[in-house]
């Protein structure tokens, strides 16, 4: 398993919507199917809200039947969780729908982002040089950066995500408490965003395995919604109002308490305020938070609720939430963060070999006059995104310039 | 041969144009990034052509910017025809700017154009008088 998305190539009618909408260009459509180049693919889920038909789904884990082979099965729940549940609806009553699925424990990822964000403001504070900061949270931004910033590298706070965090304390928590060796242990994610599935199959850098299973939140989200109903005498572990608000665009930084901060979401507007970056523009900005999704996390493509309305149900928690969370981790975090555990090794980019300006700029102009035949209107009938990846496919003898539905009609 | 000249990109700024300012900037750093130039050097490049399109902009009469393409390096030449700028040592410390407040509060001219130009390029050159401005850049690919 090293996709986190799946392609039913009957239901595909080769529309082209996925294809305009990837943002790196990353799936052509071929004899009327889309294919994925998975080398591109940054796991941001835009073709799964493109497709009308239904043709990509989260890869289908059969995480119940591994439920057997632990001792203990924890859960832990995505900060957006409780967003995605009619407005007013009980905190521990989630919670104990989660444990009813068959898991012996919560551990709610919000105490994790508590901390992550505490160790935001540390490093911030601590490295007055680099400026702005950007967040690595996000995997298909960071992907994104991978690929198509990688000058940006230096920029990235490097820490490890909330998701990370709480799989390794869940399970230190479990060991002890329960005796148990690691073996024993499930930790489980339910998660909204396809890119933190591929994150804990295909991992970047000293990332991975906290996590064993990710279960997509859309999977499980009927049989939990039957299970969601008032009980008397729940018991509840409260999760950490700080760490709830990095479910919407903006709460890592004011979890974080920063001031001086920019939190930019959706796909087109991150692309721009990296370019932006990269123009070396905001270098009077502490920290910048980018989130591929509409309003953030809580706009994951296996959220059940539209974006607008989880945030605002969000707020609401927010607002509302009584109770103490537990958050005894909270109490280690100097000696946890002097130890490095918060630190994302990022692996060094590779360094690309060194080019030569005059094959590269031949190469170029040969695409230019390909394009200059082409009709420059982007249609995508052809099976790329627009002419000039057209002209490039052709280049590399990926395509002909007879699938030119335009060019074919005029001649 | 390593000094001949490989292709020149040129572009016309219009003072007081912010419509479309930085639009060459984009420009040039995508044709870069197609050609497959190494990021690093593409910030850099990013970074003073962009400051130079804004200072063009901003503080001059309109000009002309050349972005050279060499086996080795890549030399970017911002020319404007005037006003020139008074004091270039002044200008070129940090924090200094001669932006009006209207500039300043579309988010330019916040004074490090020069400096800036400074620090990301291997070699600064910059000559003014009344007459006009000239700077050249140049960075080691
Ligand atoms: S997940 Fe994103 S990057 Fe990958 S193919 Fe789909 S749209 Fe493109
Ligand atoms: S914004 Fe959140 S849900 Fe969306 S891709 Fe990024 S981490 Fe995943």
């Amino acid at each position: 398993m090293n996709f986190s998305i799946m392609f039913d190539k009957e239901k595909c009618r080769g529309c082209t919507n996925c294809m305009k909408k990837c943002p790196t260009q990353a799936i052509r459509i071929k004899n009327g199917k889309a294919i994925i180049d998975h080398k591109k693919c940054i796991h941001c889920g835009e073709c799964i809200r493109a497709c009308s038909y239904g043709a990509y789904s989260p890869e289908c884990i059969e995480w119940k039947n591994e439920t057997n082979a632990y001792k203990c099965k924890i859960a832990i729940p995505s900060t957006t969780i409780y967003g995605q549940f009619p407005r007013g609806t009980d905190i521990c009553v989630v919670q104990n729908a989660i444990l009813k699925l068959g898991f012996d424990y919560v551990y709610d990822e919000s105490w994790a982002a508590e901390l992550v964000a505490k160790a935001i403001k540390k490093k911030i504070d601590n490295n007055k040089d680099i400026r702005p900061f950007i967040n690595t949270n996000c995997p298909a931004t960071l992907r994104l950066i991978n690929i198509r910033y990688p000058s940006l590298t230096e920029n990235l706070i490097a820490l490890k995500t909330p998701m990370e965090i709480a799989g390794i304390l869940a399970r230190n928590n479990a060991r002890k408490k329960f005796n148990l060796e690691d073996k024993d242990i499930g930790v489980f994610y339910i998660t909204p965003c396809p890119a933190k599935l591929l994150a804990v199959t295909d991992p970047i850098g000293n990332l991975g395995p906290s996590v064993d299973w990710v279960i997509p939140l859309n999977k499980i989200y009927g049989e939990l919604y039957q299970k969601v109903v008032k009980e008397d005498n729940l018991i509840c572990s409260y999760p950490s109002l700080s760490g709830l608000k990095w479910s919407v665009c903006g709460g890592q930084s004011k979890s974080a308490k920063l001031t001086n901060f920019i939190a930019v979401n959706g796909m087109e507007n991150v692309i721009q305020i990296l370019e932006e970056i990269e123009n070396g523009k905001l270098s009077g900005v502490d920290y910048v938070e980018v989130l591929a999704c509409v309003q953030g996390c809580v706009g994951g493509t296996f959220n059940v609720i539209n974006p607008f309305i989880a945030s605002s149900n969000n707020k609401y928690i927010l607002n509302t939430l009584d109770g103490e969370p537990i958050n005894s981790d909270l109490e280690c975090f100097e000696k946890l963060y002097n130890k490095g555990f918060f630190e994302f090794e990022f692996p060094d980019t590779e360094s690309v070999n060194k080019i030569n300006i005059k094959e590269a700029l031949k190469k170029n102009e040969e695409i230019k006059q390909i394009l200059a035949i082409l009709p420059g209107l982007d249609c995508g009938s052809c099976g790329s995104p627009t002419c000039l990846s057209h002209a490039e496919d052709i280049y590399n003898g990926q395509s002909t310039i007879f699938e030119c539905v335009v060019l074919r009609a005029n001649s | 041969m390593a000094n001949d000249l490989l292709k020149r990109f040129s572009f016309e700024i219009t003072s007081n144009d912010f419509i479309t300012a930085g639009k060459s900037s984009s420009y040039i750093k995508s044709n870069l990034k197609s050609l497959g130039i190494d990021s690093k050097v593409i910030r850099k490049i990013a970074i003073v052509f962009y400051e130079a399109e804004i200072n063009l902009v901003i503080h001059s009469l309109g000009g002309k910017i050349y972005c050279d393409l060499y086996e080795d390096k890549i030399i970017i030449i911002s020319k404007d025809i005037g006003p020139g700028i008074d004091n270039v040592e002044l200008a070129m410390t940090e924090g200094y700017s001669t932006a009006t407040d209207k500039v300043r509060e579309l988010g330019f001219g916040a004074g490090m154009g020069l400096p800036n130009m400074k620090k990301y390029s291997d070699i600064f050159k910059i000559i003014s008088d009344k007459n006009g401005t000239l700077i050249e850049l140049t960075i080691f690919i």
